[in-house]
């Protein structure tokens, strides 16, 4: 090559170093950590001390122990039922964002965003006290007279950590399927409309058909983060709300037993993986898009 | 005009968008059985008119009559058209039978029927063997005909065609246009076709309704359109037509004279009375096409003029040349066409030659 070649070796290599630093950020921040987790799953702990020789104990334990394996089926089940709430909360509120004209549509869609600014921490206090004894739940359905007497339902059990996930991570369902209905082109619900079908049967045969795989990322994404998280569980799942969330916690703290936590946080990574390539699965438009 | 004929009408429609108007007072009537193009450029309202016909949107004022019934307010789901939509609004999650039979599908018909149908309209467009494909898995041709086999399964009265192939190249353009026509001689149903391409709805339509800033301009046959255009407008938009502007002169019989840069030509005014009633000395022009220029000899009388040779550009069968014509200054640009020769052009650049056109070829419209 002849001419304006560039002048200094560091100009020459500053476009390599940059690559070398875009593919080099994931891989420290976050490939080496999952690999040296799952390296940690092969060891084990003598005495409060890690003992590096590899072994599968970790996960004989996690199979074979009468307490681990429920948990676990447990809290999938727990954040699967999270996850469906949460979509058919969020799909009729999204396909009311899409019938919005202009700025209300956005404006609206911020409102439902705004709890995403709020410490988590604070929500979850918030939804404490409405879930309470003498919480606002419990004084709306004793003034309806639905209950006798405020019921210890909600809170500090499972049922207070369906009803918290769910508020918390309902503004994660909204947006991927109002983004998703929000790109169907109108002009193929006026096809419909045109060849005669009625609003019901365009809704079931043509929006509902193309919004699904918005449905489905947003499901995996309430369920991917509900299962990951130890903290709400925590705070309002008392004695009886066990999660696997909160296990694998204690293994890291009270426990102190991190090769065995390392295992079970790979449990729990195989099940997030599984969903998030569930969700890609369905995420997809059959026939591709137009 | 045969009333009884008339499939559907449209009364003193107008159509806003709020404040601002798109359609003012349109009538229209479409004959059962035609193949009817409303022509225009972009902005001129000629895709409103059909989505007011198609129910896609609501009349501000006026009335749709179907066989003489109202159907201004009937939902878009009821009324008996289909639409082939500019972007032909496939459905990408079904297959290519499943888009062409929905409009069966939402109606109670049973499935053995849906699947005849549909096996008929795929075959009748020529894509019997794509029925499993995806729309996303066809060319832009192909969806073109899934779109017209969906649009016409349900046996429409009337079909309504929104610019439908201006997504495709001029050489598939072609075939479809061949192949629209041909289908419609075959279904029998009657076309609505919008087009922004006069090549296109010359080629295609029985009549041609040309729209300009959301009014009518002119409704007629192909061949009326472009030997009698009745306003400047169209006189402009539909081909290559000779503009000369001038004042009227007298009416002698089927003929009146025009004063222009030209002289005094002499023009047709056969059919059209209000071009007899106009008063002498109003604005107008003479209008003439560049096939009706011919090089001529001394002995013509009239609509002689001379003018000199400024471009000429070979185009195949023809050539076209660019004349500045007359004496004066700036010189009128006519554009003359000739049947080309393969021992080359009979004219040459720079070239002073004497023109002229026959009356019976040439007529009026006032500007």
């Amino acid at each position: 090559m002849t001419g304006s070649g560039p002048a200094t070796p560091l100009a020459r290599w500053r476009p390599r170093l940059v690559t070398l630093l875009a593919f080099a950020m994931p891989v420290i921040f976050i490939l080496v950590p999952l690999a040296i987790f799952l390296g940690y799953s092969f060891f084990s702990v003598n005495q409060g001390e890690i003992d590096y020789t590899l072994t599968l104990v970790n996960y004989s334990r996690f199979l074979s122990d009468p307490i681990f394996l429920p948990v676990f089926w447990n809290t999938c089940a727990l954040c699967l039922s999270v996850a469906v709430i949460c979509v058919l909360l969020a799909y009729p509120a999204a396909y009311f964002l899409t019938t919005l004209k202009g700025r209300w549509r956005y404006m609206l869609l911020m409102l439902l965003m705004v709890p995403l600014l709020m410490s988590y921490v604070i929500k979850i206090y918030a939804i404490r006290s409405i879930l309470g004894l003498n919480g606002f739940l419990n004084k709306a359905l004793v003034g309806l007279g639905i209950l006798q007497e405020p019921s210890s339902l909600f809170v500090f059990n499972m049922n207070a950590i369906l009803l918290t996930l769910t508020l918390l991570l309902i503004p994660f369902a909204i947006l991927p399927i109002f983004l998703t209905l929000e790109r169907i082109p109108p002009i193929l619900r006026q096809a419909s409309d045109d060849l005669g079908a009625s609003a019901t049967q365009t809704f079931m045969r043509v929006t509902l058909p193309l919004s699904l795989p918005g449905v489905a990322s947003a499901a995996s994404f309430v369920f991917v983060l509900a299962i990951g998280d130890f903290l709400t569980p925590q705070m309002v799942g008392g004695i009886s709300g066990f999660t696997f969330g909160r296990v694998l916690y204690s293994q890291f703290g009270t426990a102190y037993n991190w090769p065995f936590g390392a295992a079970l946080s790979v449990a729990l990574a195989a099940v997030v993986v599984t969903a998030i390539l569930l969700g890609e699965r369905f995420g997809r438009n059959r026939g591709a898009s137009l | 005009m045969n009333e009884s004929s008339d499939l559907l009408t449209l009364r003193s429609v107008s159509k806003s968008y709020g404040a601002v108007p798109v359609l003012h007072d349109v009538n229209l009537a479409i004959r059962d059985g035609e193949f009817l193009t409303v022509l225009g450029p972009s902005g001129s309202g000629k895709t409103t008119v059909l989505r007011l016909i198609g129910g896609l949107e609501p009349l501000t004022s006026g009335a749709i009559r179907l066989d003489g019934q109202d159907i201004s307010r009937m939902p878009i789901n009821r009324r008996p058209f289909n639409t082939v939509f500019q972007d032909y609004a496939l459905f990408p999650h079904l297959t290519v039978a499943g888009n062409v039979g929905y409009g069966l599908s939402v109606r109670p018909v049973p499935r053995k029927e849906i699947a005849r149908r549909v096996a008929e309209a795929l075959e009748l467009v020529q894509l019997g063997s794509f029925a499993k494909r995806y729309p996303a898995q066809l060319s832009g041709g192909q969806r073109q005909r899934v779109a017209l086999a969906r649009a016409l399964i349900c046996r429409p009265r009337l079909i309504l065609l929104d610019e439908p192939l201006a997504a495709l190249d001029l050489e598939l353009r072609r075939q479809m246009q061949e192949f629209l026509k041909s289908i419609q001689r075959e279904i029998k149903t009657t076309f609505l076709f919008v087009t922004h391409d006069q090549e296109e709805a010359i080629g295609m339509s029985d009549r041609i309704c040309v729209m300009q800033a959301g009014r009518i301009r002119q409704l007629g046959t192909p061949h009326e359109l472009y030997y009698k255009p009745n306003c400047e407008f169209v006189a402009r938009f539909f081909g290559e037509n000779n503009l000369v502007p001038g004042t009227l002169g007298r009416v002698q019989g089927e003929l009146r004279s025009i004063d222009t840069a030209l002289g005094r030509l002499v023009c047709s005014i056969e059919g059209q009375p209000h071009l007899k009633s106009a008063p002498e000395g109003a604005r107008a022009f003479a209008v003439f096409r560049p096939e009706a220029l011919h090089l001529t000899g001394a002995h013509e009388a009239k609509n002689r003029f001379s003018g000199k040779v400024v471009d000429l550009a070979f185009a195949g069968s023809s050539t076209v040349a660019i004349i500045a014509a007359g004496e004066n200054e700036p010189a009128p640009r006519l554009r003359m066409r000739l049947p080309s020769r393969f021992s080359g052009s009979a004219l040459t650049w720079g070239e002073t030659v004497a023109l002229s056109f026959a009356p019976r070829e040439a007529h009026l419209v006032l500007s």
